[in-house]
C-alpha cells in the first residue's frame, strides 16, 4: 500500500476564506500547557442523573482544591459516539470518559494518548494499583490509552420467597443447575406464562451472548488475534444450552411474546422487579434500583452459573466498566493527567462515588477500604470483580465491532435461522476477521 | 422530498338527477362515515400524546387511556430540565436566520433561471433538481470532515447555517416556479426606467413574489426545525448546540422510563409547528397555490 | 456584458453552493472509496479495499438494501395509494372539507422525532393499541420489537404523515375537467369506471411524480428508522451493552443509517463511502427519471 496523505484541501481553503472564519482553524504543531500553569480544561463524561452529577462534580471540586491553578469544565451526558467523534475534531477536548469499555480498541488508533510515560513518570505501578480483571480490558497491545474509573460486573438476582416456596434451597452454581431450577420455577398457561423462572432470549435486558458467553470460558481470538468462533470448542455448547433452555421453558416464540410484555429495563417495570421473572441475569447497579423501588418481594444476589466442566470456577464472572482517557489532540495534557490520576487512583474518592452510583471501584485499594458499601447484595459484585477467573470484554482495533456481529448471530441461532451450526460460526468468524482487517492498518 | 400544491377548492360534481339522489344520500352519508373515522384515527395519536403527557410515571407505562391524576408539573419538570430552554433557542435560531438565508440566496438564483435567457439554463436548472434530490447521506463524511477538522466549526450550530447562504435548490426550485407565472413585461418596463438589477428586484420582484416568498419560508422553517440528521452529525458533540429534534432523543434517553415526561416534551416540541401552521395557514395554502410543481 | 456580469451574480450563490457542497463532497467521497481513513491517522489509499469489503463481506450491507428495496416497494406504493385515497375523500366531502384537510395534513408537519416517539409510544408492548387489539380479541404484534412487524409499523408511520400527497393529490383531482365526468355521467358510468377512465389518466403524471419523489425520499429514509430503533431497543449507553443498528435484527437498517454507523461509529470514512457512492448513483439515476419521464411536470424548460 502506498501511503497517500493527500486530501482535497482546495474546497476546504475556499470554504475557509469565504466565511472568514480563518481564525477558527486549527493551529499546526501545538505545545502543550505545563501542569503548573494557570488553565482550564474540558472533561466529558457520561453521567447525567442528578446523583450521578452530585457525586462526580463533588471528585472534580476535591481535584480543584488540590490544584487550584487548573479549572475543570465538566460537560455531562456525552454519549461514546460523540466522545468517538470529538476526540477527533479541532476543539477536542482534554480528558474523555467512556461507559462502553467495548469501545477503548477504537480509541487506542491514535485518538487518545499511551500513558504508560505518565504512569511512568509519576511511578504509579499500574498492576498493582488497578484490578487485574479492569485493568485488561483498558490498553489495546501494550496502548495504555485509557484507565479504568469504577465498573461494571454482573451476576444473578433471585427471588428468594420463590425459591423457598419451590423448594429451593440455594441459588443455581452451574448452568444445568439453573435450568432444572428455572423449569421449577416456571408456570406456564397456555398462551403465556403465570410465572417464569428466567429469561433465556438473548435480548432479555442484559442477558446478551456478550455478557454469558464468556462464563463458558469462550475468549473470541486465539493468540493470533484471529477470531475462534468456530474452533473454540465452548462455542457450540453454550449456544446449543441456550436453545436448549428456551426449549424446556416454553420455546422460543413463547418466550419471546412473553418478553414483549416486559416494562422498560430501567424502570420499576423492569420484569424482575414486576415479579415477571424468579431469576435474572444484571449488572450490581439493580441492587440500587431494587432499593429505591421499594420492591415488595424477598431477593439476593449470587455469581452467575459456570458450566459443569468449570464448576470449580464458580465465583467468576464478568466485568467491565467506565474508562477514561486522555485525546492526542488535547494542548493541556500534563494537566489532563493529574485529573485523570486522580480520579483513578484517589481512594477516598473512588469509594464515595461507588457507593453513591453502586458501582465497583477499580483499584484494590478501593475495593478494600473499609467504607466501601457493606450490603451483602452489592458485595456479591465487589467479590466477582476480585475473583482471578474474572473475565472483561477483549479491546480489538475495531472497537466492539466482533461483539455485535456476535451478537447478531446469536438472534439468528435463537430464531432458528441458523440451519448448519459450524458453517454458521464459520462464516461469523470470516466476517469478525473481514471487520477487524478492514479497521487495521 | 415533497412538493406541494393546490387549486382553488371546486366542486367536483355538479348537481346530481333527481332519480339519484337516495344513492347520493347513501354515498354522502357512507362518504362522511369514513371521513370522520378516518379524521378521528389520525388525532388519536395526538390525544395519546396529550393525555399520557400528564399522567404519573407509572400509570404512563401500564398503556393507560384516561390519567387517573393530572399532572400537569410534568410540564415543569420539562421546563426545568438544564438544557431545554437552550434548545429552543437553537431551534428558533437555526429555524429563523436558516429561513432568512435561504430566502435571500435562493431568490436571485431563482429569478435569473426564470427571467433570464443565457446559455446553459437548462444545464443549470438540471442542476439544481440534482441537488434537491440528492440524499444529504451522499455528501455528510467529506462535509463533516471540513466543518470538524479544517475548520474546527463541529460542535455548533455554524456548519448547519453557513450553507444556507449558498442558496437551497428545493427554495430556488419553488421561487422559480412561481416567478415563472409573472409577466415579464414587468420587468423590462422597469429597466426602461432605469432601475439598477438590485433596486429592481426589490421593488418590483418582491412585493409581487411575496405570497411565494412566504410559503417557501414557511415551508424551510418547517424543515430546519424538524431536521435532525443535521444536528445530529455537527451540533452533538456540544449540549449548547442541540437543538430541540435532537435534544428530544437524547431526553427519552435519559429519562428511559418516563414516558409522561417524554411525551410532554414531545408535545412542547409539536406545538410551535401547530401554532405557526394555524396563525399562518392562509398564507401558507395561498403560497401552495401559487408555486405548483407546474411551470 | 453587463447583463452577462447580472446573471453571473444572481447566480453566484447558486454556482459557490454548488461547488462547494456538491462537487467538491462529491469528488472528496469517490476519493475516499479508495483510501483507508479514520480521520486520526493520514488517508491511506488501499484501491478497491473498501469496495470488496462493503460488497463482499459486510454483514449489514445487503440487508440494509434489501430493508431499502422493502420500503420503496411497500411503503411507497402504499402511500401513494392511500395518498389517492384521502385526497378522493376529502375533495368528494363538501361540509368541513377545510377541517379534514387540516387535520390530515397536520401530522405531516410534525417533527419526525416527535412524531416517532409517539408511535414507539402508541404501539409499545404495554401501550395503548396493544390494549385495544386485545380488548377485541386480536393479535396484537410486537411492532418495533419484532423483526417480522417493525417495517409495517413504519409504515404505519408514514402513512399518519400523508399531508404532503394528500395536498398534491387533492390539487390533481379538483384539476380533473368537469366536463368528462358529467359526460360519462350521462353515458352511465359508475363510480368506479370513472375513476379508472377519467380520473386516473388524468393524475397519472402526478402519480409518478411522487412515486419517484417517494422513492428518493426513502433512499435516504433515515429519521424515523433510526429514532424508532433506538428507542424501541431500550438500549442506554451503558457498560459493555452494544447498540445494535437496524434494531429488531437488523430489521430497520437502511443505507444512509448504515453511512452514520460506519462513518460516525466506526470511522471507517472509506467503507461509509462506498455506499454514499452507490446512493448517489442511485439517486441520480431516478432524478433523470423523473425529469424524462414526469410529462414537463418537473422541468428544466421555461
Amino acid at each position: 500500500m502506498t501511503p497517500v496523505v493527500f486530501r482535497p484541501r482546495l474546497a476546504a481553503a475556499a470554504l475557509v476564506a469565504l466565511t472568514a472564519l480563518a481564525a477558527c482553524a486549527p493551529s499546526s504543531g501545538h505545545k502543550d500547557t505545563p501542569a503548573s500553569a494557570d488553565q482550564t480544561i474540558t472533561f466529558w463524561h457520561g453521567w447525567s442523573q442528578p446523583s450521578e452529577l452530585k457525586a462526580i462534580n463533588a471528585n472534580i471540586a476535591a481535584f480543584e482544591k488540590l490544584h487550584p491553578n487548573i479549572k475543570v469544565k465538566a460537560v455531562s451526558n456525552v454519549t461514546d459516539d460523540k466522545i468517538l467523534q470529538g476526540v477527533r475534531t479541532s476543539s477536542a477536548p482534554d480528558v474523555v470518559s467512556s461507559f462502553d469499555t467495548t469501545k477503548v480498541g477504537a480509541f487506542c488508533g491514535g485518538a487518545l494518548v499511551d500513558l504508560n510515560t505518565y504512569l511512568k513518570a509519576d511511578k504509579v505501578d499500574k498492576d498493582r494499583v488497578y484490578v487485574k480483571s479492569m485493568s485488561q480490558y483498558t490498553s489495546l497491545d501494550g496502548n495504555q490509552c485509557t484507565l479504568p474509573l469504577e465498573a461494571d460486573t454482573f451476576g444473578l438476582y433471585y427471588r428468594t420467597d420463590l425459591f423457598a416456596k419451590a423448594g429451593i434451597k440455594s441459588p443455581p452454581k452451574t448452568w444445568s443447575e439453573l435450568q432444572a431450577d428455572a423449569v421449577k420455577l416456571t408456570k406456564q398457561t397456555s398462551t403465556g406464562y403465570a410465572q417464569l423462572g428466567f429469561m433465556p432470549n438473548f435480548h432479555g435486558y442484559e442477558n446478551t451472548a456478550g455478557h454469558t458467553m464468556p462464563q463458558w470460558g469462550v475468549t473470541y481470538f486465539d493468540s493470533n488475534g484471529k477470531p475462534t468462533m468456530a474452533t473454540d470448542p465452548a462455542v457450540k455448547p453454550y449456544l446449543q444450552y441456550m436453545k436448549g433452555l428456551q426449549q424446556a421453558l416454553g420455546g422460543y416464540r413463547k418466550l419471546e411474546a412473553y418478553r414483549n410484555t416486559f416494562g422498560d429495563e430501567f424502570s420499576a417495570q423492569n420484569a424482575f422487579e414486576a415479579g415477571k421473572v424468579a431469576m435474572q441475569l444484571d449488572g450490581e447497579w439493580r441492587t440500587a434500583n431494587l432499593d429505591q423501588d421499594g420492591v415488595k418481594f424477598g431477593w439476593a444476589t449470587a455469581p452467575l452459573p459456570v458450566p459443569d466442566n468449570l464448576a470449580d470456577q464458580y465465583g467468576r464472572g464478568w466485568t467491565s466498566g467506565t474508562v477514561i482517557g486522555i485525546p492526542a489532540k488535547s494542548s493541556h495534557k500534563p494537566a489532563a493527567w493529574e485529573l485523570v490520576k486522580f480520579l483513578t487512583t484517589d481512594t477516598n474518592a473512588l469509594v464515595t462515588f461507588a457507593n453513591t452510583i453502586h458501582n465497583v471501584p477499580s483499584t484494590y485499594e478501593a475495593l478494600a477500604a473499609p467504607n466501601l458499601l457493606a450490603d451483602p447484595k452489592f458485595q456479591t459484585f465487589v467479590k466477582i470483580a476480585q475473583d482471578k477467573n474474572t473475565v472483561s470484554p477483549v479491546p480489538t482495533a475495531d472497537g466492539d465491532a466482533y461483539l455485535t456481529l456476535i451478537e447478531q448471530f446469536s438472534y439468528k441461532w435463537e430464531a432458528g435461522q441458523v440451519p448448519d451450526l459450524q458453517a454458521g460460526l464459520e462464516q461469523l468468524d470470516q466476517q469478525i476477521a473481514a471487520s477487524l482487517k478492514q479497521a487495521g492498518r | 422530498m415533497t412538493t406541494t400544491m393546490a387549486r382553488p377548492d371546486r366542486v367536483v360534481t355538479s348537481a346530481p338527477p333527481k332519480t339519484q339522489r337516495r344513492d347520493d344520500v347513501l354515498v354522502w352519508i357512507a362518504t362522511h362515515a369514513v371521513a370522520i373515522g378516518l379524521a378521528l384515527l389520525f388525532v388519536l395519536p395526538i390525544v395519546f400524546l396529550l393525555l399520557t403527557s400528564v399522567m404519573s410515571d407509572r400509570q404512563a407505562l401500564d398503556g393507560s387511556f384516561w390519567p387517573t391524576t393530572w399532572q400537569w408539573s410534568n410540564y415543569e419538570h420539562v421546563f426545568r430540565t438544564p438544557g431545554f430552554l437552550v434548545w429552543w433557542r437553537n431551534s428558533l435560531v437555526y429555524a429563523g436566520v436558516g429561513t432568512a438565508l435561504t430566502l435571500v440566496s435562493s431568490l436571485f438564483p431563482a429569478i435569473a433561471l426564470a427571467k433570464f435567457r443565457f446559455r446553459g439554463a437548462n444545464l443549470t436548472m438540471f442542476l439544481v433538481i440534482s441537488m434537491m434530490m440528492l440524499p444529504p447521506q451522499v455528501v455528510i463524511v467529506p462535509m463533516y470532515v471540513v466543518w470538524s477538522q479544517d475548520l474546527g466549526l463541529s460542535g455548533s450550530l455554524w456548519p448547519l447555517i453557513i450553507p444556507l447562504a449558498f442558496g437551497d435548490a428545493y427554495s430556488i426550485f419553488l421561487l422559480r416556479q412561481f416567478l415563472l407565472t409573472l409577466p415579464d413585461e414587468v420587468l423590462d418596463a422597469a429597466s426602461v426606467d432605469g432601475c439598477g438589477e438590485l433596486r429592481k428586484v426589490w421593488h418590483v420582484i418582491v412585493p409581487m413574489a411575496r405570497p411565494a416568498l412566504v410559503a417557501v419560508g414557511l415551508f424551510q422553517f418547517f424543515a430546519l426545525w424538524n431536521d435532525y440528521f443535521g444536528p445530529q452529525i455537527y451540533a452533538s458533540e456540544n449540549p449548547n448546540a442541540w437543538t430541540l429534534s435532537y435534544g428530544l432523543e437524547t431526553f427519552k434517553s435519559a429519562h428511559h422510563s418516563n414516558w409522561n415526561l417524554t411525551l410532554a416534551a414531545t408535545a412542547l416540541v409539536m406545538l410551535p409547528v401547530v401554532v405557526v401552521f394555524f396563525f399562518a395557514q392562509r398564507a401558507f395554502v395561498r403560497g401552495v397555490t401559487l408555486t405548483g410543481v407546474r411551470a | 456584458m453587463a447583463r452577462r456580469l447580472t446573471i453571473v451574480g444572481f447566480l453566484s450563490p447558486l454556482l459557490l453552493g454548488f461547488a462547494l457542497f456538491f462537487v467538491y463532497p462529491l469528488c472528496a467521497t469517490v476519493l475516499y472509496s479508495f483510501e483507508h481513513y479514520d480521520q486520526i491517522n493520514p488517508a491511506e489509499w488501499v484501491g478497491l479495499q473498501n469496495w470488496s469489503y462493503v460488497f463482499t463481506q459486510n454483514g449489514d450491507f445487503w440487508p440494509a438494501v434489501r430493508n431499502t428495496v422493502w420500503l420503496v416497494v411497500v411503503m411507497v406504493s402504499l402511500r401513494v395509494v392511500f395518498g389517492i385515497g384521502v385526497g378522493l375523500l376529502v375533495t368528494s366531502v363538501r361540509r368541513g372539507r377545510g377541517i379534514y384537510r387540516t387535520i390530515f395534513y397536520l401530522p405531516y408537519l410534525a417533527p419526525p422525532v416527535a412524531s416517532t416517539l409517539v408511535f414507539v409510544f402508541l404501539l409499545n408492548p404495554n401501550g395503548p393499541l396493544d390494549r385495544v387489539l386485545r380488548a377485541v380479541g386480536l393479535p396484537a404484534p410486537s411492532w418495533f420489537n419484532d423483526p417480522a412487524w417493525s417495517k409495517p409499523a413504519l409504515v404505519l408511520l408514514s402513512l399518519w404523515g400523508i399531508g404532503d400527497l394528500m395536498v398534491i393529490f387533492m390539487a390533481a383531482l379538483l384539476d380533473v375537467p368537469v366536463e368528462q365526468y358529467e359526460a360519462a355521467q350521462l353515458d352511465g358510468a359508475g363510480a368506479i369506471r370513472r375513476f379508472r377512465y377519467i380520473t386516473l389518466p388524468n393524475i397519472q403524471p402526478i402519480i409518478l411524480f411522487s412515486a419517484v419523489t417517494g422513492v428518493i425520499a426513502a433512499l435516504q429514509y433515515y429519521t424515523q428508522a433510526f429514532v424508532a430503533g433506538q428507542v424501541a431497543s431500550g438500549v442506554v449507553t451503558g457498560g459493555g451493552t452494544v447498540v445494535e443498528p437496524g434494531y429488531p435484527n437488523g430489521s430497520t437498517l437502511t443505507l444512509p443509517q448504515l453511512i452514520y454507523s460506519l462513518g460516525f461509529q466506526h470511522f471507517d470514512t472509506g467503507a461509509a463511502s462506498v455506499i454514499a457512492v452507490v446512493l448517489f448513483v442511485v439517486a441520480m439515476a431516478c432524478t433523470v427519471g423523473l425529469v424524462r419521464g414526469s410529462g414537463g411536470l418537473v422541468s428544466t424548460r421555461r
